[in-house]
């Protein structure tokens, strides 16, 4: 182990640390003049490997433009603590990678010659280039040659240096290698073994064999085959000999038939039904002898998909994979190293993915935290929320969907298991309210930044989802408490007409929350402020040129919208719609004539003096809803008899009504609803 | 910098002298065979080195200064020999400072000069730069002060050691000290000047009375050319004057008294008083002449109000007063700060200068605020919080007499009574322990800093007068701006930056303030509040345009118009019996003021306020007014956070238990309309509270608030709901609620208070467990459609093996191309290196040839050591 970790700090040191990153940077460009052009980084046709990379690039440009968000990530995303990040690492590859092979098994040699030259379908850069390199080699080996004639000393001189050359060489493969993690390592330490190639013919005999009797020794070979495959393209860059495989077919063959037959192989061997739970098989793991048998079968088998998992890149293949891993999800149970591993990766594939492969994974991940042990459950619901923090930075029209996406996935998730993400929720809610509390102490504008900003917002406004999708199975009151307290802190905090979208998300926030809950949360002073300032502005008739502005998109409006009409307008829309929701929620109330009161008075004097027309007509309108509500209200109540203090009545008070919701005010409710997510849509 | 560039040479080396030709003293023998180890540095003498640094150009400082020791050496050199190689007289000779401060004297003799240079190194380079330093401290002007004073002082006072150590200087030629002030680099003589610095103020403070001179030394860092040495010096000064100003203040004298013979204690005071004075007179001028630049200003703020708080009594304070004041509207933020703390400080500690300096800052004050328009910062005004008057001052007095009349009067009236025949010796003995008594109290008047109760007295009101001058101004001011004329010229955010202030002052001094005053006080008031008399129908509209930012028509904030209601109340209050005036209007203020009121954009704080003093704190209501606000209050708690509810439900609260009939309210009575005066429904829009016909509401609000998501609101609430229940006797529902005052109230349910609330971190039991094992797992937010969907989108098997055949190709080439790129490089690399391999041949063969040149080398340093 000590060794190891040796290493690992070597490698780190090697790739990671600042000076010798510098000292690379001066080799290479010493080197680079005289090399050729290196790296598919810069080949534009492989578009599936750089994809990964390129978003990874897009997010470090971003997080370099913003770099007030770093200040919220320690903050917020640090809540989790990065115990196991470390975990992550170890054993895994702590035993041997092959199964011990049986050698009565059948290698059939090549004798039908297979067509093993290359089908020459145009296979784009890479050959050419390829032949290209050839070229040059030959070249300037001779050249070399020509340098090692002229001075005998020299040759002396190179075999000193060679294991220079060596390091040199590995160098420039480890950056190529970029992503490909831990691996290398792992081939490092291989013992060479010479592996006879495997033609087709073997394989088909293999599988026949496989599928006759799941216990014959083929499935050993099978599996080290298949882990041959997954690693396919470090092992040939590496050392040639132990290449397995030598055609696609056989490539293609081996893993679709492992994919596909494995996970109901290793149930015949443990004697499990097809279709029995996760209970069962968990019970047999532990108990049965067949598992010394085959487990190691089932960890090769597991392993070889997840590194599988890390070299393949078509979207489509990867989604194939996953969901053929699905089935064999219980087996994680056993191996929770291999557990971490697998959830990293698909919690990588979740937040980066595109449409497809992200929900896939989620379904992979809700399999694991649903199925396996609590503590899947654990590990998934941080490695996500950590994952959510990182990538919630920021919101445009791009990956607002993607936001939201996650966001749901997520709740999907920490409902599986109330209890055990109630302590998250707690934890990052106090985290929450004590940035806000410091903030409302100091008042810094640092301070203020780590508020204003979409991470803190996202994260408020996730664990508010939480609470409003869970309050009414459990008792969550005081989480509720919190919640409503720091967004009351938050909105106390800024002040001033750039905030108002902001302010609006608070307000939103409220609204459903007091939905969900049934308390009492009075937003409309937020709400008059936002009215308030809109008044401020001097609507200019020329903004029609303008883009559509987009408040869910926006915390803080920059100056130059600050006085257009395309924002007023905005604001108001969105001041009124919040509004309301509030309205709409307490339209049976018996007290909603005083609640509408002070907005009343307040809309009024805005109506008037609103210059524009379409503002105008938006609170016209409402004003009218709401008195004709308050109007109704009020005839109602002047017919009962029951004073403020007699609760129940209160409570039954127009219940006939509200459960019909046919009352005007709700119909306009409905429509203004609907408008706004036609408008969303538009957009 | 040309200058310093320019090579000074050193003097030439004195002629050579054939070794013959010295004279070696036999006390020079002696004293080497004495002490054998100091014949070491002769034998270790490193001539080259001695060499460079006499003759050659070697232009390091410390070198130079060497020199200087050299060059003085050579000056003395012919008095030493005329005083025949006898021991130099310590007074002539330049001492040396040793590192624990004694002076040596030089005691060798000339003929050891050479060693000297030599040794100069040895015995102590530090030495050798100090002395430096107290050469150049000496400028012309210095010194002739000087040598005046020394003649002067020769005869009276026994030369400390101090005055021992810089005597002797003056012997030294004017052009040596001229040359020397030229060539020490700006650097060193700044590091020179700390240090000197350093030493003169601890002289000063171990004995100011000795060294009182060394003042006008100190002063002279002032004058430096460097800045930073300029700012040390301001700084070192007044840590000086800080201790040494004494706690009174210094008389000028008369030419009488001058004249006058006196002793020698006295004279010795006199004249250090008198140095005193004038260089703490010399440094408030430079500081005044500083203040403008405006590097120095901090500084030199920093200066003079750390004076004035450490010496308000002292000579020249008005000075010091003045350049306070001056800056106490600045806009930098720490000189502002300094200034307003420095007042502050002034007004609190009135004893140091018995109310003097008070009455004029305010005064110095008030004309800044005249002088400026009311354009000043907030903060300048604020520092009349501080005053103090003391109420009884004058009562005190005027008791006592009263009290000494009336026990005169009784015993006048007793006497003839109970003592008919008083002795007149006990007569004769009272009046004489009365008469001393007054004397001794005369004497300890006189002699005693403290001013009689009179005078201060009159201090006293001649600060008020300023004070509420100013605030009479400041008020003024608002309201004239108020006029429309002025309104578009300040509609800026700080029209009136010193109104909150000043409402502040007035609402604390508002028992001073003087009977004649209040009818126009309140009437201004009144306008500030947003009330223009009589046609509020017409303000109103007024408002309806204005109002949405928080403005009426005369453009103040809800803050500033609820404070004008709270001083109006406040000054109401302390003077109940002596006016009456109708606070009617400030009541309708209020009453729409809820409205306009936003939170975090307006004060809470004033609010709550507000709420205290005007329905809290007051006695019983009219019920018309009280049924409106009880209305009004529970619908704004309706619409505002829960610390503004918190107030107002405290207020209401208290209203409710006040006005016992108002209880109606809380009861949905079929015929309300029975108690219900002029109007017969509920205007919730009105603006006047006596024709809102509250009375004829219910306060549905109260259900609705025990909702509240606030625990502590909606207790309030139902509290409240539940004095439905009570008789109009019974009053007290829940003790520990009813102390709460809407300020308390406000203050306990703040954002910032819930905030810190700590939360149970303890998992509740009764959270369910929702996980399923069974495989059509329900989705809780997503659509389970799409969900399920995805399945059937996943690639058949076919296509997977496609995929995964072009994936094993393109893998393949890659590889391939890694390899092949990887062997590339490597030829490349092996090329490259043979660039490598050709240069360390050829430094190889160079070393060969620099080994052998080594060599030579070495052969020379020896042959030319020995």
């Amino acid at each position: 182990m000590a060794k190891k970790l040796g290493k690992k700090a070597r490698k780190f040191a090697k790739k990671g640390l600042q000076t010798v990153q510098k000292q690379k940077r001066k080799q290479r460009t010493f080197f680079k003049k005289k090399s050729a052009p290196r790296g598919r980084g810069l080949n534009g046709d492989a578009p599936d490997e750089n994809d990964e990379n390129l978003n990874r690039d897009q997010n470090i440009s971003q997080d370099q433009n913003f770099s007030g968000a770093h200040l919220v990530d320690k903050t917020i995303g640090s809540l989790l603590g990065e115990e196991d990040e470390v975990e992550l690492e170890d054993d895994f590859s702590d035993s041997d990678d092959y199964l011990p092979e049986d050698t009565e098994c059948p290698y059939i040699s090549e004798n039908e010659n297979e067509n093993i030259s290359r089908d020459d379908i145009a296979r784009g850069t890479f050959q050419e280039e390829n032949a290209e390199i050839k070229m040059q080699i030959s070249k300037e080996k001779k050249k070399l040659d020509k340098l090692l004639a002229k001075d005998e000393e020299f040759a002396k001189f190179l075999e000193s240096r060679r294991s220079q050359l060596e390091q040199y060489d590995r160098m420039v493969s480890d950056d190529e290698e970029g992503g490909g993690d831990e691996e290398e390592e792992e081939q490092e330490e291989q013992e060479e073994q010479t592996r006879q190639p495997v033609t087709q013919t073997t394989l088909d005999v293999w599988c026949w064999c496989v599928t006759e009797d799941p216990n014959s020794p083929a499935l050993r070979n099978l599996l080290n085959l298949y882990h041959d495959a997954s690693l396919y393209g470090v092992i040939t860059s590496r050392n040639e000999k132990s290449a397995q495989i030598v055609s696609h077919e056989v490539y293609s063959r081996v893993i679709n038939f492992v994919l596909s037959e494995a996970d109901g192989i290793f149930r015949t061997l443990l004697g499990v039904p097809e279709n029995s739970n996760a209970e069962r098989i968990i019970m047999k793991l532990k108990s049965s002898k067949e598992w010394l048998n085959v487990g190691p079968l089932v960890k090769s088998y597991l392993k070889s998909s997840i590194k599988l998992l890390n070299q393949v890149t078509d979207t489509m293949l990867l989604a194939f994979l996953l969901f053929r891993l699905m089935s064999s999800v219980v087996f994680l149970h056993a191996y929770s190293s291999l557990g971490r591993r697998l959830i990293k990766i698909l919690v990588r594939f979740w937040s980066t993915g595109e449409d497809q492969l992200s929900t896939s994974a989620f379904l992979l991940i809700k399999e694991v935290a649903s199925q396996l042990s609590s503590d899947y459950f654990n590990i998934c619901m941080k490695a996500m929320y950590r994952t959510f923090v990182a990538r919630c930075k920021f919101v445009d029209d791009s990956n607002l969907k993607r936001i939201d996406f996650m966001k749901s996935s997520f709740l999907e998730i920490t409902s599986l298991d109330v209890p055990q993400s109630y302590p998250v929720a707690v934890s990052s809610l106090q985290r929450l309210g004590d940035v806000v509390k410091h903030s409302s102490t100091t008042k810094k504008k640092e301070e203020l930044m780590k508020i204003n900003n979409w991470q803190y917002i996202n994260c408020l406004n996730l664990w508010v989802k939480f609470i409003c999708l869970n309050y009414k199975e459990n008792n969550l009151q005081q989480l509720f408490d919190k919640a409503v307290r720091v967004i009351f802190g938050v909105t106390s905090l800024f002040t001033g007409p750039r905030f108002l979208p902001l302010k609006l998300k608070c307000a939103q926030m409220l609204n459903d929350l007091s939905l969900t809950s049934g308390h009492f949360i009075p937003v409309s002073s937020l709400v008059l402020e936002c009215l308030d300032l809109t008044g401020e502005f001097t609507g200019k008739m020329d903004g029609d040129e303008e883009p559509r502005l987009k408040l869910s998109t926006l915390l803080k409006v920059p100056g130059n919208l600050l006085k257009s009409r395309r924002y007023q307008e905005e604001c108001v829309r969105s001041s009124v719609e919040v509004l309301c929701a509030h309205f709409s929620q307490w339209s049976y109330h018996v007290s909603f004539p005083e609640l509408s009161t002070i907005p009343l008075i307040v809309l009024k004097r805005c109506h008037e003096k609103a210059t524009v027309e379409s503002v105008r007509r938006l609170i016209k309108r409402f004003i009218d809803q709401a008195e004709q509500n308050r109007d109704f209200i009020q005839m109602k109540r002047d017919g009962v008899s029951f004073s403020p203090i007699d609760q129940t009545s209160i409570d039954n008070f127009l219940l006939l009504e509200k459960s019909n919701a046919k009352s005007s005010f709700t119909q306009f409710y409905a429509s203004m609803l609907q408008n706004s997510q036609i408008r969303n849509m538009v957009q | 910098m040309g200058k310093r560039k320019k090579v000074i040479l050193p003097p030439a080396l004195p002629p050579e002298t054939p070794e013959e030709e010295f004279e070696v003293s036999d006390e020079d023998v002696e004293y080497f065979s004495e002490n054998p180890k100091f014949t070491k540095f002769l034998a270790g003498i490193d001539r080259k080195k001695i060499d460079k640094h006499v003759t050659r150009v070697a232009d390091k400082s410390e070198d130079e200064i060497e020199r200087l020791y050299e060059r003085r050496n050579r000056n003395d050199a012919p008095l030493d020999s005329r005083e025949n190689d006898l021991q130099v007289d310590p007074v002539d000779a330049l001492p040396i400072k040793t590192l624990d401060g004694k002076l040596q004297y030089r005691t060798t003799k000339k003929v050891k000069s050479e060693e000297k240079k030599a040794s100069g190194e040895l015995t102590g380079e530090e030495d050798a730069e100090k002395k430096g330093t107290s050469l150049i401290r000496l400028t012309k002007a210095e010194r002739r002060e000087k040598s005046k004073k020394e003649k002067k002082e020769a005869k009276k006072l026994k030369k400390d050691e101090d005055i021992a150590a810089n005597s002797p200087k003056e012997k030294i030629h004017s052009e040596v000290l001229k040359e020397v002030e030229e060539e020490i680099s700006a650097e060193v003589s700044f590091g020179e000047k700390k240090i000197k610095l350093a030493e003169i103020g601890m002289t000063l403070l171990e004995d100011p009375e000795a060294n009182i001179r060394s003042l006008k030394e100190l002063l002279e860092f002032c004058k430096d050319r460097d800045l930073q040495v300029v700012k040390l010096g301001l700084m070192s000064i007044l840590a000086v004057f800080k201790d040494i100003i004494p706690s009174y203040r210094i008389r000028e004298l008369t030419d009488k008294e001058l004249a006058m013979p006196v002793s020698e204690a006295v004279r010795k005071t006199r004249y250090y008083e008198y140095t005193l004075l004038r260089s703490y007179k010399s440094y408030l001028q430079k500081l005044i002449e500083l203040q403008k630049e405006a590097i120095f200003k901090q500084v030199v703020v920093r200066c003079m109000c750390t004076l004035l708080e450490a010496a308000p009594h002292f000579n020249l304070s008005e000075k010091l007063l003045a350049g306070t004041v001056r800056n106490i509207s600045s806009s930098d933020d720490v000189i502002r700060k300094l200034c307003c703390e420095a007042i502050k400080s002034l007004f609190k500690n009135e004893g140091k200068h018995g109310g003097e300096g008070t009455v004029r800052a305010v005064r110095l004050i008030a004309q800044l605020v005249k002088k400026h328009h009311c354009q000043l910062h907030p903060d300048s005004l604020e520092v009349f919080l501080s005053l103090r008057f003391d109420e009884d001052l004058g009562k005190h007095e005027n008791k006592a007499e009263e009290k000494n009349k009336f026990t005169k009067n009784k015993k006048g009236k007793q006497e003839p009574v109970k003592h008919l025949s008083p002795s007149e010796k006990k007569k004769s003995k009272q009046e004489l322990i009365a008469k001393t008594r007054e004397e001794v109290y005369a004497d300890y008047k006189a002699v005693s800093f403290a001013p009689d109760s009179k005078e201060r007295q009159r201090m006293q009101s001649d600060t008020l007068s300023a004070v509420f001058e100013t605030y009479f101004r400041i008020l003024k001011h608002a309201v004239d701006v108020s006029d429309p004329r002025f309104m578009s010229e300040t509609s800026g955010s700080l029209a009136h930056p010193l109104l909150a202030p000043c409402l502040e002052g007035l609402g604390k001094f508002s028992h001073l303030i003087d009977l004649d005053f209040m009818a126009d006080l309140m009437s201004c008031l009144k306008q500030l509040s947003g009330f223009s008399s009589g046609t509020y129908l017409q303000s109103k509209t007024f408002n309806v345009k204005d109002s949405g930012s928080g403005r009426s028509n005369n453009g103040l904030t809800v803050s500033e118009r609820l404070q004008c209601c709270i001083v109006a109340f406040k000054v109401m209050k302390s003077n109940l019996d002596a006016l009456n005036v109708d606070l009617q209007d400030f009541f309708v203020q209020l009453y729409n003021l809820l409205i306009e009121y936003r939170p975090y954009r307006d004060r809470g704080e004033v609010l709550a306020e507000a709420l205290k003093t005007m329905l809290w704190d007051g006695r019983q209501h009219d019920m018309q007014r009280a049924a409106a606000f009880i209305k009004r209050l529970a619908t704004f708690s309706l619409c505002f956070g829960s610390s503004e509810a918190m107030a107002a439900l405290a207020t209401l609260k208290q209203l409710l238990q006040k006005n016992t009939k108002c209880r109606s309210l809380l009861e949905n009575d079929a015929g309300g309309g029975s108690i219900s005066g002029l109007v017969g429904k509920y205007q919730p829009e009105a603006t006047d509270p006596y024709l809102s016909g509250a009375l004829a509401s219910v306060l549905w609000e109260l259900s609705l608030l025990s909702k509240h998501y606030n625990p502590s609101v909606s207790q309030m609430a139902s509290n409240i709901l539940s004095m439905a229940n009570l008789k109009p006797n019974q009053n007290i529902v829940n003790p520990s609620l009813i102390a709460l005052n809407p300020i308390q109230a406000f203050w306990e349910s703040t954002v910032q208070k819930e905030l810190s609330k700590p939360m149970n971190t303890k998992v509740p039991s009764s959270l369910k467990r929702k996980r399923k094992r069974e495989q059509d797992t329900e989705y809780f937010v997503l659509d389970p459609e799409k969900m399920r969907n995805v399945d059937n989108e996943v690639i058949g098997e076919e296509e997977a093996k496609l995929r995964f055949e072009e994936h094993f190709k393109v893998l393949r080439d890659i590889s391939e191309n890694e390899r092949l790129k990887g062997e590339l490089n490597r030829t490349l690399a092996s090329i490259s290196l043979y660039d490598e391999f050709k240069r360390e041949k050829r430094e190889k063969e160079k070393s060969m040839g620099l080994k052998s040149g080594k060599k030579k080398a070495k052969v020379l340093v020896k042959r030319s050591s020995s």
